[in-house]
């Protein structure tokens, strides 16, 4: 049985793979990583599937110890990693042996950090994901994020795994801020005047400390909603409607001060007015962003939106091709 | 100058709870490995524990400020 | 009887690149409901390559989508069809899905205990919920309210919030429809299978937690069941699923307690029958329709 040691299980620690899949019409999100591009291509340099299960670290990551031959990869925030005490590049594929121990020490840049390892987070796959849902207690490690001095099950590679492979500088994300978040308008932006909507593009919103995987609370603006009767079903504050569903990189202004971005590990749906969805690709930069950093949205249109991720998927395919070289 | 720096962003607080007394006073020795204050992110508070002994020669960081990875919160002073 | 509404024209929204909103109507109506079950049922049939999920909802439903295997735009062309079809809801169109039988006891005392350590976060402090509820809808007493819940049946509009949780409108014209507002400030607790009750909607709270809906009472079986064990949990990890018909009746005590044993031994079933009514005939007389369903579900 291979498994790999969790010394310190950091911060916020869980697995996650690319997301669970077809029960968000009984209220359950994806999940998954917040950075698609890192965890994939994390798992592209260890040889590993795509959806393969990776370790999602927040601010402060994992201290892990391997028990066997595995290449491991580093990739999401920028922060200096070691391998038993000397520095180690990120963004490449890391040969390591028994008594190995991965660490990190303080974030540069960024927020998430995703450690791929030869075959695998091996957790048992739940609805069709490894992802954890921590809100429920679901998939995943138990469950939950990592705590000290555990073990980890890990799956067997198939040799494909090609140590030294590098991720060149420019495939690499942009993690520099202020963070421009492509949103597309709509849904029930009625709801906010035009004075509000014109705001809610100008400015400049900061991440506050509530900031997590279930959604971003942001501040730095106050936003009006237009007068109206309430219709029936809808509750009486103007930022209510009648419940409906939340598309995953939704915004909802409850208060109409603090706009919330919800993301992998959000409700549902619910009974607030939502104004626009953040591009599934610029999920990847939010979830790069941490309390106290700038954010801006832009508004796009599908096209740009499509765009976006069509650009994203050759990168993807650009990295593959760099790796296999 | 020797600092004990923040390890995360949030909110910075020198007490367990309100009307509890702080961790630390100023002048105060410290050994590695004490808690010295909380760091409030991602709904949890965080203890902010020493990284090596000394005396606080000062809190560089008020309580309830908001804080970023690798800021210094506290200067170290002889022991 | 009371006047049909009429439905403004759908409004179809991109949620970005991965989603389809479309809002039938921005109140809430049996009407709008029913256009979007029709309009989702009909899309689940067509089984579309690069549909992920389907998600109804009140007055509105949203479509996930694989934009690499399905264009959104696509999609709406689609959905757009299928609204000037099945969306108008012809008379002649029949819904098939399932009327439950849902045991609620009502005045429960794990409710009462939580309802009353938060008092301060209510409208009405010197009340109970259900007491409050009966007062400002009209009732003489809290068995009206408890009757009016019971003797008509709901249809679940939405699963959300958490995991598993039904939202259920009764089958009942506007003018009868019983409201209660939200808590003035959410609670930090509420059981497991509470019944709730919150603007024009009740619901089975799916696992304890915050909640901000009124606490009417306590159902003895689950809604959700993460280990699957009950039988009707086989397929699902949740039980009710959008369109089912569900009956809340008020159980007493004894009752309650010989269901839970049932559910501890893994032996409980919820009392299911098929069934087909016609939206429009509902509409036209619901009380008719609802004796129907009653009588299906009995039989």
């Amino acid at each position: 049985m291979s498994e790999l040691l969790v010394r310190a299980g950091g911060l916020y620690t869980t697995v996650q793979d690319t997301g669970r899949f077809g029960y968000y019409h009984m209220g359950m999100p994806p999940s998954g990583a917040m950075d698609v591009y890192s965890a994939v291509v994390a798992n592209m340099l260890v040889g590993n599937p795509d959806g393969a299960g990776v370790l999602e670290g927040t601010y402060v990551g994992p201290t892990l110890e391997f028990t066997d031959d595995r290449v491991v990869a580093v990739t999401g925030a920028d922060v200096p990693v070691t391998v038993n005490d000397e520095p180690v590049e990120p963004w490449t594929a890391i040969r390591v042996g028994p008594g190995d121990v991965l660490g990190f020490a303080m974030i540069r840049a960024g927020c998430r950090v995703y450690v791929a390892v030869s075959g695998g987070i091996d957790v048992p796959v739940y609805l069709g994901s490894r992802s954890t849902y921590t809100l429920t207690g679901i998939g995943g490690h138990q469950g939950r994020k990592l705590v000290d001095d555990e073990t980890l099950p890990l799956g067997s590679g198939d040799g494909s795994a090609r140590p030294g492979a590098v991720v060149p500088e420019e495939l690499r994300p942009e993690l520099a801020g202020p963070a421009e978040l492509r949103t597309v308008i709509g849904l029930c932006s009625y709801r906010l005047t035009e004075d509000a909507l014109a705001s809610f593009l100008g400015t400049d919103w900061k991440v506050t400390k509530d900031a997590d995987r279930v959604g971003y609370r942001l501040r730095g603006g106050k936003l009006d909603f237009t007068d109206r009767e309430q219709p029936f079903g809808a509750g009486s504050d103007p930022a209510n409607v009648v419940d409906l569903g939340y598309p995953v990189g939704s915004i909802q202004v409850p208060g109409g001060d603090e706009p919330i971005v919800l993301l992998n590990d959000a409700v549902t749906g619910g009974g607030y007015a939502t104004i626009g969805t953040v591009i599934s690709v610029d999920r990847d930069r939010i979830a790069q962003t941490k309390t106290g950093d700038v954010v801006r949205f832009t508004s796009v249109d599908l096209d740009t939106a499509l765009a976006a991720r069509r650009d994203r998927r050759e990168r993807i395919e650009r990295v593959r091709r760099e790796i296999a070289r | 100058m020797t600092t004990i720096k923040a390890q995360m962003p949030g909110v910075f607080y020198r007490r367990p709870a309100p009307e509890k007394p702080v961790y630390v006073d100023d002048g105060e020795e410290i050994s590695q490995g004490q808690t010295i204050a909380l760091i409030e992110v991602m709904k949890t508070f965080n203890e902010v524990k020493a990284d090596e002994s000394g005396t606080v020669a000062e809190f560089l960081v008020e309580d309830g400020d908001e804080v970023d990875v690798g800021q210094d919160i506290v200067r170290l002073g002889e022991v | 009887m009371t006047e049909k509404i009429q439905l403004p024209p759908a409004r179809y929204e991109y949620g970005g690149d991965e989603f389809v909103f479309v809002e039938l109507d921005q109140a809430m109506s049996l009407e709008a409901n029913f256009a979007g079950m029709a309009v989702t049922n009909a899309l689940r049939e067509e089984a579309i390559e690069g549909v992920v999920d389907i998600c109804p909802s009140n007055a509105s439903y949203m479509v996930q989508v694989d934009p690499d295997r399905l264009d959104p735009r696509e999609l709406v062309e689609e959905l757009r069809r299928l609204e000037s079809t099945v969306g108008t809801l012809p008379d002649d169109y029949v819904l098939k899905t399932r009327v439950v039988d849902v045991p609620v006891l009502f005045n429960d005392p794990w409710t009462h205990e939580t309802l009353m350590r938060f008092r301060d976060r209510h409208q009405d402090p010197e009340a109970t919920d259900l007491e409050y509820a009966a007062r400002i809808n009209g009732f003489d007493s809290v068995q009206g309210v408890i009757d009016a819940m019971t003797s008509a049946p709901w249809i679940v509009t939405m699963l959300g919030f958490v995991p598993g949780l039904p939202f259920c409108y009764q089958l009942v014209p506007r003018d009868r429809q019983i409201q209660v507002p939200k808590y003035v400030r959410p609670r930090t607790d509420t059981p497991e299978r509470t019944f709730g009750f919150g603007g024009a909607f009740a619901v089975v709270y799916p696992v304890r937690g915050a909640g901000g809906y009124q606490m009417f009472g306590m159902a003895p079986a689950p809604v959700f069941d993460l280990s699957q064990s009950l039988p009707d949990f086989a397929d699902d990890i949740s039980f009710p699923n959008a369109n089912d018909v569900l009956r809340y009746r008020a159980i007493d005590m004894a009752e309650f307690e010989s269901t839970r044993s049932e559910v501890e031994s893994g032996t409980f079933r919820y009392r299911i029958r098929e069934v087909e009514f016609e939206p429009a005939s509902l509409l036209a007389d619901p009380d008719a329709v609802n004796r129907e369903l009653l009588e299906v579900l009995y039989r």
